[in-house]
């Protein structure tokens, strides 16, 4: 089958780069990645030859390659990027194996650190000389590719909204990268959503909950007369009222292609609460809607794989977007209501100051993961007892999966014979791969995951500050005290120290300046970041461990080749959302 | 009347200095005791504002005789930025006028103690100027050399001699220093009280705790004041409010726009030295490490003013007087090092306290005062950019003397509140700009710098197109205007580093430009130009201009006419251009910065008449200076019409097309001298002619130019320039613009009869052209405004502007001469002859380069040459 264009040009401009690139790799020892990957399945093998058949994908898929690419040409790796999901890997898919099962296979590929290091050093001799510490301005490109702020606009000099804006940051681990994050204004409601998505098993899940379900949310949270008037105007061709105001980073992509598919869908779905509507209650429950927009999303994800689409192109795509899985941490923050919706291990942790000054994290969600006992009581009651064992094992979800509740993630979901029936009648790629055709051990009474989410309700009160929200590549690495204590110091710039005043001591000058030199010190590191997740990413890659930013730690971590850089930190992606004191304390006034 | 309670203010601290602990008591004795007092109810004054700005010029206008004046202040006398002034009286001041208030103020508060009986802590300690690089050692010897030539003893010093005259400071960094003996510390405080007082005896009222409300206007004139203890009549106002004046400036139906805005400016009090500093400790200014020290009761105060100032009440006033502003140690921690540092003993010395004094500053770095534009009687005198206790007394005497007898003593224009208009009253723009401001108050002021803050708010519509061809920028009335264009062949980088006092690396830039708008053409944007209309129904038009104006503007349809815009002295309210554009209308060309005076000016003296009509049309055209002997080449090209002196003479005013545009104002002027044309183009047509000029002029070498080229031009050809070489105390015959004045015009005109007497009686000062002739460009420093003149080794004057003629190959200078008697000082009257008979020297930061003296410009031979040459080159083309 040939592909269409893009994707053909595409492969046609890198495979000089490939072919070399191809040539340094010693035979066959590339394949599986004994890192921290959140499932057990060796994923190289699983999302690569979604890239590497000459699929009619287009360029737009393409794109966190091409960043990916931009970055390594950075710190000169550029020939070991990508190009191997285009034309090294194919040779070897037939032998990659998942791991953690017990197939034959498994032992002759699965290598320990040490192999790694020696395979990578020799690859590296062989290759171009590489230029491994990175000078500050490269590690600040690095860290900045990604960055995003957005202020809510002042009316007036006056921002009345209790969001003062938010800052974001991604740093990928795995090439291209799985996570994703999303920023929206409600329109027609008020309230403002922002998310992150962390996808496993390639990009396609968390990239369509990212674009999808922000619509689903603010779909459920308006009341039946907006819906009505949306529904009349498609019906009768009139412009549409728009919904959301998405803030978006320019490497924060939608799809083209399926854009109509899912507007069926989610028209689907507001006709449906249309027609469901009784006319009595008018209010609508946030957490409600929450919870129906995720469970319907999902379902629908789950369904338009099933019902496969005539485009062969969008047919591949919503089959790649069932397969692979996708958690999600949602807020709506609307006046002093926040909501946070988390599926999954990402994490929601509010910033708290303390009336002496300091900082204190709570808590905004629970991970739906093995650490969680409430998870793992609730995924042993779900199904039988003599699956006790085996649906949780080795801290994974049927030995497999970390999160214990995801998106996509259909293995875990559907039936054995609704897998085997819609991957023989799926696209040849589909059939080929190992990993999807591959059911779950001990897979008797599915489902085994849901996407439904944990909600939780706060009431913001004038000492919360700010809000982060991340997928687990941030918590992983960093206490969440510490999280909200850099941030917070961040946030407040100089002010987090208290104020200096004289006030009836005896301070000679000598002793006063000596201790602005101090204090001014302490905050240098502070500036030189203009985004707070950036600045929050710089300490979780860069910290020693006295908790300070390590320049030579940062430059290390940051040109590690892609292979090695999963190994020791994943995707990392942060919003951190600003609230206005000012705004919420006036809520409170008001309501006194 | 109010006597005793005054005086209960002024007893209650005795010695007090403003910033003790114990000075908020000081008003609040008099206000529990002070019985509710009726307002009067009219004066002829109301002045606002109890500081030291409001007391001064009540104090002034008492002893011109005003008696009728009543002082209202809000809170307590003295109370703003006046009780928190560091109490340092400066004379190193930049501008000839700013040395002149201050020189005043010292002389004014020396003796008022001795007049009033009030201590006002004045000491005269003398200033170190201290400079840490050649740079600011050339910044301060070009101040010397202004000091002294206006009688204010000052010298630059060595480093060995300031550690004799300071022995705490560290003066290894140290390239040199000015010393000023006769500079002061004084309680700015007490010196309001003192004025206060002394204005109280001659019968000047004062209320404290009396809020202005509101200024009624009536007729585009002040009616009187609405306070929150009733009404008071008025003619005068004078809105002395300090950091309150923006917003009592819009309290009035016809608001008075008055741009400035609050910083807060940190200084730090410590405790005695163990061996208390004798109180003659001079005053130390550090401006290279940012900060000032002075002796206080034994110890210091030091204060400055850092890179990142904080900008404060931008939402309005929210405090009737300053108290409690938070000190932030961490703000002034620079400044601290930076004291540690020149200071290395002090480390022990022991901390009073870190004071927070707001101050106000202004859009440009000078303070405000004048009448408004709009309402008659509405005076101001506000925004002193910490300054206020050196200009107090000059301030508050030359505003007295503009109220008393309709102008000022000296000139002001640089001060007057119609520099400004509406457009620099954004909260924004002050609010960005003042950050730059603080900041310059210690930078190095070197030659034509320009602000980088509240750009880009006017543009003709030219810009992108210009910029995007290595134009870059200066900034007049908030319009955008080119300096010169970097060929793209030149290091971008290199050139951005031009603030010199010696030869800037635009120079050669600029000499190409010039080049070509002699010998081929060049384009100049000059949209900014202030464009009025007076059109009339029948010859009221024309009567007002003859009345307003010194050149007959009674020529036939199309001719242009250079004319003096005079005051009742014959000196220049402004220099223009008036076309006719027929019988009932004309247009009239101004510089950028004369759009509110100039409208202020018409508007003043025209009839309410609704068949005369002035309109402001300046944002209507784009102007096109089109330099060169080639321009006319270019524009009959593209207008199919000839345009040789035959069918459009020199100062002839045409509506044509160019291009497809129709209607498009063309000019035989170039504003130069040179040959060429301006176009004044809608400004919907710009982009359209521009690119037809430009493609048409490809073929006669067109290129864009900037101002910098102008001015090389217009400084050789001897063309004084309003606001810089003429100003309100300027006649035409003290400039050689007796061709412009025509007395005999058989109407009429202001200023006519200063000037018959004059031209009877001689004038007593000449603008005079000046070639410097031993000035090395590459190697010396080069002139730029204020030189102090020499004749024959005697002070004259001081130039007033100053270019490098490219032509010329030489530095010219314009300057006014002045006839001072060797017995008296008294000025005498200036001949040609007095002129002519002189040897010249021009002091350049303390070194003297000899100069000629021409009455008229010098006719260059070197053009004359190459024009020849191009009468042949032009006959090439057989047009």
């Amino acid at each position: 089958m040939d592909g269409p264009v893009p994707g053909r040009a595409s492969a046609g401009v890198w495979a000089p780069a490939a072919s070399s690139c191809s040539s340094a790799a010693p035979e066959g020892r590339m394949c599986v990645c004994p890192g921290p990957r959140r499932i057990g399945i060796p994923v190289r093998s699983s999302s690569l030859p979604l890239f590497s058949d000459a699929m009619p994908a287009p360029t737009q898929l393409f794109f966190p390659l091409i960043r990916n690419c931009e970055l390594s040409r950075i710190y000169g790796t550029a020939c070991y990027c990508h190009h191997k999901h285009l034309c090294c890997s194919p040779p070897y898919i037939p032998q990659s194996r998942p791991r953690y099962t017990p197939h034959p296979a498994y032992a002759t590929f699965y290598r320990p650190k040490e192999s790694w290091w020696q395979y990578t050093q020799g690859r590296r001799y062989a290759s171009t000389p590489q230029k491994f510490y990175l000078t500050p301005p490269q590690v600040n490109s690095i860290l900045k590719a990604n960055e995003y702020s957005f202020k809510v606009p002042e009316f007036d000099g006056k921002n009345v909204s209790s969001v003062l804006g938010f800052d974001s940051n991604q740093l990928p681990a795995n090439a291209p990268i799985e996570d994703r994050r999303s920023a929206a204004t409600c329109l027609q409601t008020r309230g403002m959503l922002l998310g992150v998505f962390d996808g496993h098993a390639g990009c396609a899940c968390s990239q369509a909950v990212s674009e999808r379900l922000f619509y689903y949310i603010a779909v459920s949270l308006l009341p039946h007369e907006t819906l009505l008037e949306i529904e009349n105007a498609v019906e009768s061709g009139r412009a549409l009222l728009p919904i959301l105001q998405w803030h978006k980073h320019p490497n924060d992509y939608f799809s083209k292609e399926a854009s109509k598919l899912y507007f069926n869908s989610l028209r689907t779905y507001w006709q449906e609460l249309i027609d469901l509507n009784t006319g009595e209650s008018t209010d609508i429950d946030v957490k409600e809607a929450l919870i129906n927009a995720f469970k319907r999303l999902d379902n629908d994800i789950s369904l338009e794989a099933q019902v496969g689409d005539p485009n062969s192109f969008l047919n591949y795509l919503v089959l790649r977007v069932a397969f692979s899985g996708a958690t999600a941490c949602v807020a709506h923050v609307d006046g002093v209501d926040l909501h946070v919706a988390n599926t999954g291990d990402s994490r929601a942790m509010l910033g708290v100051q303390e009336e002496d000054g300091s900082w204190s994290a709570v808590t905004l969600s629970n991970d739906h993961n093995a650490q969680n006992e409430r998870e793992v009581e609730r995924l042993k009651l779900e199904h039988p007892k003599n699956e006790a064992k085996s649906v949780v094992k080795q801290d994974r979800l049927l030995g497999l999966l970390m999160p214990f509740r995801a998106f996509g993630d259909v293995k875990f979901k559907w039936s054995i014979d609704l897998q085997k029936r819609v991957i023989e009648s799926g696209p040849d790629q589909l059939n080929d791969n190992e990993y999807t055709k591959f059911i779950p051990p001990n897979y008797y009474t599915p489902p085994y995951l849901t996407a439904e989410p944990e909600v939780t309700y706060h009431r913001l009160r004038p000492q919360d500050k700010f809000l982060v929200l991340a997928t687990d590549g941030l918590w992983e690495t960093m206490h969440r005290q510490d999280v909200v204590r850099i941030v917070g110091e961040y946030l407040t710039g100089m002010h987090h120290q208290q104020p200096i005043a004289v006030g009836g001591y005896k301070v000679t000058l000598g002793q006063m300046h000596g201790l602005l030199t101090e204090r001014r010190a302490k905050m240098s590191s502070v500036f030189e970041d203009q985004n707070a997740a950036t600045h929050l990413i710089r300490h979780a890659v860069g910290n020693n461990e006295f908790g300070a930013v390590d320049h030579e730690r940062l430059s290390k971590m940051l040109s590690l080749p892609e292979e090695l850089a999963r190994m020791y930190r994943d995707d990392i992606t942060i919003i951190v959302v600003q609230f206005n004191s000012h705004v919420v304390g006036a809520y409170q006034n008001q309501e006194q | 009347v109010m006597l005793p309670r005054l005086l209960a203010v002024v007893r209650g601290p005795g010695s007090c200095r403003g910033w003790r602990e114990g000075s908020p008591a000081r008003g609040s004795a008099s206000a529990t005791v002070a019985p509710p007092v009726a307002l009067p109810a009219q004066a002829q004054v109301v002045v606002c504002g109890g500081g030291i700005m409001g007391t001064s010029v009540a104090y002034h206008l008492s002893k011109m005789g005003w008696k009728d004046v009543v002082l209202l202040e809000q809170g307590r006398l003295a109370a703003g930025s006046t009780r928190f002034c560091a109490g340092i009286l400066s004379t190193a001041r930049h501008l000839a006028i700013e040395q002149k208030m201050a020189d005043y103020s010292n002389k004014l508060y020396h003796q008022l103690e001795q007049e009033t009986g009030i201590q006002t802590g004045y000491t005269r300690t003398g200033s170190i100027f201290l400079a840490q690089t050649q740079d600011r050692l050339i910044s301060l010897k070009r101040i010397n050399s202004r000091l002294n030539v206006i009688g204010i003893p000052c010298e630059i010093i060595s480093p060995k001699k300031v550690a004799e005259l300071h022995p705490l400071l560290n003066v290894h960094d140290l390239v040199g220093a000015m010393h000023v003996p006769e500079d002061a510390v004084v309680s700015s405080a007490d010196v309001a009280l003192a004025l206060a007082s002394a204005a109280s005896q001659s019968g000047v009222q004062i209320y404290d705790r009396t809020s202005i409300l509101h200024v009624m206007v009536k007729k585009g004139q002040v009616a009187g004041v609405e306070t929150d203890k009733g009404q008071i009549q008025c003619q005068y106002f004078v809105n002395c409010a300090g950091q309150w004046a923006y917003e009592l400036g819009l309290c009035s139906e016809e608001p008075v726009s008055i741009p400035l805005h609050a910083c807060e400016h940190f200084y730090l009090l410590t405790r005695p030295w163990e061996t208390p500093l004798p109180s003659s400790t001079p005053t130390v200014v550090d401006a290279d490490g940012r900060i000032y020290i002075r002796n206080w009761q034994g110890g210091i105060l030091s204060g400055g003013f850092e890179k990142n100032p904080k900008p404060i009440f931008t939402e309005g006033k929210n405090q009737l007087e300053i108290q409690n502003l938070q000190e932030d140690w961490d703000h002034f921690e620079p400044l601290l090092s930076s004291l540690l540092r020149r200071m290395p003993q002090l480390e022990t010395l022991e901390i009073v306290k870190l004071v927070n004094c707001p101050e106000t500053f202004t859009p440009d770095m000078r303070c405000i005062m004048g009448e408004s534009p709009s309402v008659r009687g509405y005076f101001v005198l506000v925004g002193m950019n910490s300054a206020g206790l050196s200009f107090g007394g000059g301030a508050g005497k030359y505003l007295a003397e503009w109220m008393v007898y309709g102008y000022p003593s000296e000139n002001v224009w640089e001060l007057d509140l119609k520099r400004f208009g509406a457009l620099q009253s954004s909260r924004t723009f002050l609010r960005h700009r003042v950050m730059e401001v603080m900041p310059l108050l210690y930078d190095l002021k070197v030659p034509r710098w320009d602000f980088q803050t509240g750009r880009q708010l006017r543009t003709s519509p030219l810009y992108d197109r210009l910029d995007a061809q290595g134009a870059r920028w200066m900034e007049k009335h908030g319009f955008e205007r080119p300096k010169y264009f970097i060929p793209p062949d030149k290091d971008l980088l290199a050139l951005e580093q031009s603030k010199t006092f010696y030869k800037p690396d635009w120079f050669e830039i600029v000499e190409s430009e010039v080049k070509c708008c002699k010998e081929a053409v060049c384009v100049i944007d000059m949209s900014s130009f202030t464009k009025f209309e007076i059109t009339s129904t029948g010859d009221q038009a024309l009567e007002i201009l003859q009345y307003l104006f010194s050149n007959d503007l009674d020529v036939p349809v199309g001719h242009i006419v250079h004319t003096g815009m005079l005051n009742e002295r014959g000196g220049y309210e402004n220099d223009c251009s008036i076309a006719r554009l027929s019988k009932r209308s004309f247009f009239m060309i101004s510089p950028t910065d004369q759009q509110v005076h100039c409208w202020a000016w018409l508007k003043k003296y025209m009839p309410e008449d609704s068949n005369l009509i002035l309109e402001d049309v300046t944002w209507k055209y784009t102007a096109l200076n089109l330099i060169g002997p080639r321009a006319v080449d270019v524009l009959s090209e593209l207008s199919y019409a000839p345009m040789t002196p035959d069918h459009f003479p020199s100062l002839f005013c045409k509506e044509m097309s160019v291009g497809y545009a129709n209607g498009i104002r063309v000019m035989s002027m170039t504003h130069t001298g040179e040959p060429g044309f301006m176009l004044y183009i809608p400004i919907e047509y710009a982009l359209h002619v521009y690119n037809e000029v430009m493609s048409v002029g490809q073929k006669y070498g067109i290129r864009n130019a900037g101002y910098y080229a102008l001015r090389s031009l217009r400084i050789e050809k001897f063309f004084a320039f309003w606001g810089q070489d003429l100003n309100t105390l300027t006649t035409p015959l003290e400039c050689g613009g007796e061709s412009r004045v025509k007395l005999d015009k058989g109407v009429d005109f202001i200023g006519r009869d200063a000037l018959l007497q004059q031209r009877q009686n001689g004038v007593y000062k000449r603008l005079t052209m000046f070639i410097l002739d031993d000035h090395d460009t590459d190697l010396d420093l080069w002139p730029w405004w204020g030189e102090p003149i020499y004749r024959n080794g005697r002070y004259v004057g001081k130039t007033t502007s100053s270019a490098y003629g490219y032509t010329l190959e030489r530095h010219v200078c314009l300057g006014f001469v002045h006839n001072f008697s060797e017995d008296t000082g008294e000025e005498q009257v200036v001949t040609a002859d007095f002129i002519n008979r002189g040897e010249y020297e021009i002091d350049i930061a303390g070194h003297r380069f000899q100069a000629k003296a021409k009455l008229y410009p010098v006719p260059s031979l070197l053009t004359h040459k190459r024009r020849k040459e191009d009468v042949e080159l032009s006959d090439l083309h057989g047009k």
